[in-house]
């Protein structure tokens, strides 16, 4: 009989999670409960880290090293942007208007606690919680792209589901050519670019930035190079594998991104430890 | 009589149980964290497996199916999905736990070595993971590691166990 109920109440909780994403404050109040777990599991590794580490100088250099690294994520992820405001001029120019806009976004600063890389989910643990205003669906990013997006809230902490997780999907452009597609994850720190016609033009070095088209990503970031092209005999759409070109697994600092564009120019930028 | 000290035996070895499961559950993290749980077995269902088999008046499946919810919100899988395995598992054990307990540890090895596989299937099939030639070797290689794992871990319980419900 109890058999037969948890596999009853297993059965419902994955509909509910899988077809109507109902658990999400079910998962956060989970995610709570690991979180220090979470702690005590990389607590030998981060003894082992410290006692290999020269401490006379340390503390100096840490907190130098912490602001330059502050400095230069907020400068490339501006550079970002300008770079595609750039691209974008020039496309308007040229397709009268048929792209969409780059808003400007507040952001929040964190750093990565640590990641797991494996064939079934590929994500990062972020030291910024529900109690620093960080909400599910807000993207990150790195100083180079899109890293992922949130999936579950603690109260200072957060999980964060890479691109290249095989039940992560954004929607991306080809930034030469505007063409349109479905950027999946595969678990195995690639992506695949879906719905591309065969007879899109797609090349090898492509940059794929976000489309914004859904609402969760913003528009103009970018996500991935293309490194390989291929045809699957009768297949309509090509095989097109791609690169992520944040850092996933070397960034130790993030931005995670509002979901509300700011109406005037950014100034605000909470620094994280 | 016999029940009778099953049932306190259960009783005073509860907060080694729970304090066992947070245990494995850490372990299970560490695995994750260092890229290895394609290869290390989930502590965490071979403690549940051990409790299960060890004390007989209970069906612990209440306890599989909080652990699998743990353990779905710890990989990120969709939640329920490690519940039901762990349940599965769990009422797997409960149908031959007496014949299991009489084996001697090699043979209760080999036999965990089975549920490990029968895991491996059952992960395989609900989440369909993408390996390649490298991860695909480790992936079906985790019960022998299991194997290999369970009579340690057998015998540090017993050990404690043995204290416990003396002390």
């Amino acid at each position: 009989m109890h058999f037969v109920i948890a596999f009853i109440a297993a059965i419902a909780l994955m509909s509910a999670d899988h077809y109507g994403h109902l658990m999400g404050n079910f998962r956060n109040a989970l995610l709570t409960t690991i979180t220090p777990l979470e702690q005590i599991a990389s607590l030998p590794k981060q003894i082992y880290q410290w006692t290999t580490t020269d401490f006379s100088s340390i503390d100096a250099l840490k907190i130098k090293n912490q602001k330059l690294e502050t400095e230069i994520l907020l400068l490339k992820a501006k550079q970002q942007q300008f770079t595609n405001l750039e691209l974008e001029v020039d496309r308007l120019e040229s397709l009268l208007g048929t792209t969409g806009k780059i808003t400007n976004q507040s952001v929040q600063i964190a750093t990565i606690t640590y990641y797991s890389s494996n064939p079934l989910s590929q994500f990062l643990t972020i030291n910024r919680g529900y109690l620093n205003g960080i909400s599910e669906q807000q993207t990150v990013i790195d100083s180079e792209g899109i890293m992922g997006q949130i999936t579950a809230t603690a109260p200072t902490s957060s999980r964060v589901l890479l691109i290249t997780d095989p039940d992560h999907q954004i929607p991306v452009r080809i930034q030469r050519t505007g063409q349109r597609g479905i950027l999946r994850g595969t678990g195995q720190d690639t992506t695949k670019l879906d719905f591309i016609p065969k007879n899109s033009v797609v090349r090898k070095g492509d940059i794929l930035e976000s489309s914004g088209l859904g609402g969760l990503f913003p528009a103009g970031y970018p996500v991935a190079t293309v490194t390989q092209v291929d045809e699957l005999g009768d297949n309509p759409y090509l095989d097109v594998t791609a690169r992520p070109i944040a850092q996933l697994h070397r960034s130790r600092k993030v931005l995670i991104i509002s979901k509300e564009p700011l109406p005037t120019k950014p100034k605000e930028v909470e620094n994280g430890q | 009589m016999a029940n009778k000290f099953m049932k306190s035996g259960s009783s005073q070895a509860r907060w080694l149980i729970l304090f066992s499961y947070i245990i494995a559950l850490a372990f299970d993290t560490m695995a994750l964290l260092e890229n290895a749980m394609v290869v290390i077995p989930p502590i965490s269902l071979m403690v549940l497996l051990y409790w299960c088999a060890h004390f007989l008046d209970k069906t612990h499946l209440l306890s599989a199916f909080i652990l699998g919810l743990l353990a779905d919100t710890l990989y990120q899988t969709t939640l329920g999905a490690h519940a039901l395995v762990f349940s599965v598992l769990a009422f797997l054990m409960l149908r031959h736990r007496l014949r299991f307990k009489a084996h001697p540890v090699w043979r209760q090895a080999f036999s965990i070595g089975v549920y490990m596989m029968l895991y491996q299937i059952l992960n395989y099939i609900f989440f369909s993971p993408v390996l390649d030639s490298n991860d695909a070797i480790q992936f079906w290689s985790m019960p022998v590691i299991a194997i290999i794992i369970w009579p340690l871990l057998s015998l540090i319980f017993r050990r404690i166990t043995t204290n416990v419900v003396k002390g």
